[in-house]
């Protein structure tokens, strides 16, 4: 068996800065948003502070909750039955509630950077970066899966998802950096703060809507816990 | 085909990127043929020191496991790779995986002889060094897998970095492919265990309930056991 042999010129690959911030091309759709997501992030920075395209927030919004809502399915996996849609819901309605917590917060505390920015805007990137959290999650639902049919371990489980959590988180936390430096600001220990609650806020609401992996007579939990007491019970086999 | 993987062991940066961009999916064929003859072809001889039947078994599984590790993390190593700034598409990305293991592939089947040289001087199933024969086929074949995917990751690395231009990126794609497929690596290859098989426990494709338990749970009691 032979092979052709092509032309030995290699292909010329494309490389970039990857906060190049310019105009996105194309009407606006899911397709070219993840698109752009992945590849040049700093056009959606771009275009969410030119407001040339209203829809793009509400589509990143849309997308970042399905995401979630996709990885549910797996995270419900686990325990399966209702869980499979119980997990969903709240994994989607508690991205929703924390970015609606931490959204006035991270604007305060743009501004206070010395950024000079509209709400809208921040809403908008503060959705594009959990839609980018999303779909790293989504990536890594074949791997998730694998793992939730070989165990009956809820606090292994848990740990995994946290794990591939932190690791979406922290991509999409770059594009809420990428805000700043759009508007040329240097100092970014504020937005870190921020970070820093947003991530405290999201771990917390794991446990206010509990049980997510596991499952549970009831669709949210009657007592009040922190999730440090929480995840310590969990490790210690107590449901 | 034979130019081609001549260029690939040496590790060709220009000619290998050139693949890449290729449209069809005669390479891909070729580097999954590469990888079901030169694992399987290994394969054989990791399970021959338990039985044939096993052989046969392992000779199955372990392409099996490298093309499912690949088709399992494929999305996320596209992701991955654009998310770090790596110019490669999602296809170009499954393709220099694929190639890499390809590699590991040919390395291991060149490897085969001598590991049925090895299995020839080790201590046979029915023999009274039993466990001391088990042993040295697993610490074996552990190494010479172990040296064929630091080859193949090298060989891979070298051609991130001359795609990228860029060392600390080539270095990053590559650990978190790495990463991720190590992890999905093992509870695959934890559910398609056995592949060398237990003196004590019978012949079988899968054990009678491969979904149980997972990789990381048996490394922590092992784990236990050994400190507390």
């Amino acid at each position: 068996m032979t092979t052709p042999n092509t032309p030995s010129t290699p292909a010329p690959l494309p490389k970039r800065d990857r906060f190049q911030f310019e105009p996105m091309n194309g009407e606006t759709s899911p397709l070219l948003l993840l698109e752009t997501l992945l590849k040049h992030p700093g056009r959606i920075i771009h275009e969410l502070h030119s407001d040339r395209r209203p829809t793009l927030a509400l589509w990143s919004l849309g997308l970042a909750l399905a995401g979630m809502a996709i990885y549910g399915v797996v995270v419900g996996s686990l325990s399966g039955g209702m869980q499979l849609w119980i997990a969903p819901a709240k994994l989607a309605l508690g991205t929703l509630l924390s970015m609606l917590i931490c959204l006035p917060s991270l604007y305060i505390f743009t501004c206070l950077g010395g950024i000079d920015v509209r709400i809208r805007t921040v809403a908008g990137a503060l959705f594009a970066s959990v839609c980018l959290s999303a779909l790293l999650l989504i990536g890594f639902a074949p791997v998730a899966w694998i793992f939730s049919q070989s165990t009956d371990s809820v606090a292994f489980m848990g740990g995994l998802h946290l794990l591939f959590w932190i690791i979406g988180l922290l991509f999409g936390l770059r594009l809420i950096g990428g805000l700043s430096r759009f508007r040329g600001a240097t100092e970014s220990a504020r937005l870190k703060t921020w970070a820093l609650i947003f991530f405290a806020v999201c771990l917390q609401m794991t446990t206010t809507l509990r049980p997510i992996v596991g499952r549970s007579e009831h669709f949210l939990p009657g007592e009040k816990k922190f999730f440090l007491a929480h995840w310590a019970e969990s490790l210690g086999g107590k449901k | 085909m034979k130019r081609r993987l001549r260029a690939l062991l040496r590790g060709d940066a220009d000619e290998i990127s050139a693949w890449l961009a290729e449209p069809g999916i005669r390479w891909d064929a070729t580097c999954i043929l590469v990888i079901l003859l030169g694992s399987g072809l290994y394969g054989f001889t990791v399970g021959l020191w338990r039985a044939p039947l096993q052989s046969l078994y392992t000779a199955l599984k372990f392409p099996l496991l490298i093309l499912l590790t690949c088709a399992g993390n494929a999305l996320l190593n596209g992701i991955l790779a654009q998310l770090l700034g790596f110019g490669l598409s999602f296809r170009q990305t499954s393709r220099a995986i694929l190639m890499s293991f390809a590699l590991t592939g040919l390395i291991l089947g060149a490897l085969s002889p001598v590991s049925l040289f090895v299995l020839y001087n080790t201590p046979p199933l029915s023999s009274n060094a039993t466990v001391l024969g088990h042993s040295i086929t697993l610490l074996t074949h552990v190494f010479f897998i172990a040296c064929a995917g630091i080859i193949a990751n090298r060989r891979l690395y070298r051609f991130l970095e001359k795609v990228s231009d860029h060392r600390r990126t080539a270095l990053t794609v590559l650990f978190s492919w790495l990463g991720g497929n190590f992890l999905l690596g093992s509870q695959l290859a934890w559910i398609l265990r056995p592949f060398i098989g237990s003196p004590g426990l019978a012949i079988e494709f899968l054990r009678e309930d491969p979904l149980r338990g997972n990789f990381y749970e048996a490394v922590g009691r092992a784990l236990r056991h050994l400190f507390f």
